[in-house]
């Protein structure tokens, strides 16, 4: 099948690479064409991207940076990453050349431009500012922004703000938006700037320490609040393995905690988990399931795992963060 | 000493694991899609002329063995799995063969490979119906063993398939700690039954209905396609394990083992064939029977550049590295075979 239709998969929808442009030294914008079945998205939601890295099927999460009017006009969608020299897809994904065929999943997410009369305050963190584009994009096409001013607060680190000009671009063709660049540094932090806003509706992409900030205070001033924060993943390193820690470990809408001692097959045996295996040794791939999220050490060689969705041996893995794994 | 030298050689090779061996085993199975479906088709043309026919039969034999061999056995080994391609993947797999694949990677991939050779442990050493070490009883029965073995291979895809039933029974009452049954036995039956109907209905009504006044050609087609493919897959697999000089391993001694000790039961529990490119493509690669029971997930393509080191490192210990033409492997199982059916 795969003969006829390139990276036809199961599960799947084909999307076609159409462009890939350096913005920045190190921001990459990649534009697709997904096939005609893509259910189109709504400006904030993410899709998971599929490519093959040496072999290798790799999946990492990316904001849609489009409106859906974009998609319905041009058919294409547009991506922007940071591109992360050590990490797993995104520097495969700078030397990936057009119209190669990937797969990425249907969007998801509920991170959208609420249904309000209220101002609406946007907070962004460092190159969260994805969806923020992408709403803002489809709500001055629409003509949704004239019911209520819209404010970006845009926090990065100095000299570390990308996609301003399209911010400015935006702000020509709507009178009623308006955006500050901001750095920690020097404008102190996002808590100083919320007061203004009590009345709005807010709505946060960014670092979870960031958004830890802006939801207390939204807890004290009763602003509706919405969100999407990934907690950034842990940089793991190697010489605090040694030392006895506990993360999270989800399973099948279970909850249970690991350390970082034992392997995850024995920690969900003595949790009386429904776990198959067969050898204990690695041999066997019995015990093998889906980590959706979370990296592993495998205790044979010590390698770590990459953090997105991948099959893991769980007689010899260990946890080395939160983890979340389907059995 | 032994363990680190042969865990250097697999992480060498780990290494190296990449985009060519997707490539290679997304080719072999493109490869056995065409033969399936070639054969298929000219079995159908052999009213027309015969040797299409021959053709045919030949085509469609070649495709189930590479299903068996080279890409079912090795991809539900976990080979695969690394490219995180659902298709190709050990939990997924399922092959062209009367044997359920769940149940096959509950016996073989884990019992057979994690205590090989362990007579009492293993299964598969004998299967329970040929006597082929001293560690057995002589029964009567062992007398005309060889027609067993004969009949074995005949029918080798429904004794592959029967295999864990038949265990199971065998050792019922006599629960082992460690092994856990983890299917119950009418399950057990239940994937039994509908899998090897599966494939009757496919191999003997389906395909012969569509071909409609050539019911019996095509018919006879699959028959022989499937026997020359038991047949085939049969003497490799004895060719891997049941050579004069394979020994076996008591329970006793392999408790708590390293794994050092167990590369060391791997290596004697196994034999390996020489050959050209092809005959280890249709092997398997289980002509590198050592290697893969020492490294039972590494793509096996890779045994191949695996072998002269893993020899080299044997040959330091002063180990038996078990190797030899086909001919010389087959007629040392036929004598062992033929040696223990008497007292
Ligand atoms: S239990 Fe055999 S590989 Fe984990």
């Amino acid at each position: 099948m795969q003969q006829v239709k390139p990276a036809w998969r199961d599960g799947y929808y084909r999307a076609q690479v159409e462009a890939v442009r350096n913005l920045s030294s190190d921001m990459l914008e990649v534009i697709l064409t997904p096939e005609k079945a893509w259910p189109s998205h709504i400006a904030g939601q993410h899709i998971a991207l599929t490519i093959e890295v040496n072999g290798r099927l790799t999946t990492r999460v990316f904001t849609v940076v489009c409106g859906a009017s974009f998609h319905r006009e041009t058919k294409n969608i547009r991506l922007i990453t940071k591109v992360n020299n050590e990490g797993a897809l995104t520097p495969a994904l700078s030397s990936i050349t057009p119209n190669t065929w990937v797969n990425i999943s249907a969007p998801k997410g509920n991170f959208t431009l609420p249904n309000t009369d209220k101002p609406v305050l946007m907070v962004a963190g460092g190159s969260r500012i994805t969806p923020f584009i992408a709403m803002l994009e489809d709500a001055i096409e629409n003509n949704l922004i004239h019911r209520a001013p819209v404010h970006l607060l845009y926090f990065a680190k100095p000299n570390e703000h990308v996609l301003q000009s399209e911010l400015l671009a935006l702000q020509k063709r709507a009178n009623n938006f308006t955006f500050a660049v901001l750095t920690r540094q020097k404008d102190g932090d996002v808590k100083d700037y919320l007061s203004h806003f009590a009345d709005a509706h807010w709505l946060v992409c960014g670092p979870n320490a960031m958004y830890e900030q802006v939801h207390e205070v939204a807890k004290l001033v009763r602003a509706p609040l919405d969100s999407e924060h990934f907690a950034s993943l842990p940089t793991v390193n190697i010489e605090s393995l040694s030392e006895k820690e506990t993360f999270s470990l989800v399973h099948n809408g279970q909850h249970l905690s690991v350390n970082n001692q034992k392997s995850l097959l024995s920690q969900l045996q003595e949790a009386k988990q429904p776990v198959t295996y067969g050898c204990g040794m690695g041999i066997c791939h019995q015990c093998q399931c889906v980590k959706k999220r979370g990296v592993v050490r495998d205790t044979r060689t010590g390698e770590l795992s990459d953090s997105a969705e991948q099959l893991i041996q769980l007689c010899v893995s260990q946890a080395v963060t939160d983890l979340e794994i389907q059995l | 000493m032994l363990e680190a030298q042969l865990d250097a050689i697999k992480s060498e090779v780990k290494d190296k694991i990449g985009a060519e061996d997707a490539a290679y085993i997304r080719r072999i199975i493109l490869i056995q899609r065409i033969c399936e479906w070639s054969g298929r088709i000219l079995l159908m043309l052999g009213f027309l002329q015969p040797l299409l026919w021959v053709a045919g039969v030949l085509s469609l034999a070649a495709a189930k063995i590479l299903d068996n061999m080279e890409i079912g056995h090795n991809v539900m080994h976990g080979q695969y799995d690394w490219m995180n391609d659902s298709h190709i993947n050990s939990k997924r797999y399922e092959w062209d063969i009367a044997c359920d694949g769940a149940s096959w990677n509950r016996v073989h991939n884990y019992e057979h490979h994690t205590y090989t050779n362990i007579i009492g442990k293993d299964r598969d050493f004998g299967y329970g119906l040929l006597r082929l070490s001293n560690d057995f009883r002589w029964r009567v029965k062992n007398l005309w063993q060889f027609a067993t073995y004969i009949l074995l291979s005949v029918m080798f895809q429904w004794g592959v398939s029967y295999h864990e039933m038949a265990a199971e029974r065998v050792f019922f009452g006599k629960k082992k700690k460690n092994r856990k049954n983890q299917v119950t036995h009418s399950e057990l039956k239940k994937h039994f039954f509908s899998k090897g109907a599966r494939q009757l209905v496919k191999d003997y009504v389906l395909f012969p209905l569509l071909a409609g006044p050539l019911f019996l050609w095509v018919l006879s087609g699959n028959l022989i396609a499937n026997l020359l493919r038991n047949l085939w897959t049969s003497t490799i697999i004895f060719c891997g394990h049941f050579t004069g000089d394979v020994e076996t391993f008591k329970a006793e001694d392999c408790k708590n083992e390293t794994r050092g000790q167990w590369y060391y039961r791997q290596a004697l529990g196994s034999s390996n064939i020489k050959g050209g490119n092809l005959f280890h493509i249709l092997t398997g690669h289980l002509s590198f029977q050592v290697e893969h029971h020492l490294f039972p997930d590494i793509p096996a393509r890779r045994y191949r550049e695996m072998a002269p080191k893993v020899q080299a490192v044997f040959k330091q210990h002063g180990m038996h590295y078990n190797t030899g033409s086909f001919w010389k492997q087959y007629t040392s199982v036929l004598k062992r075979i033929v040696r223990y059916s008497f007292p």
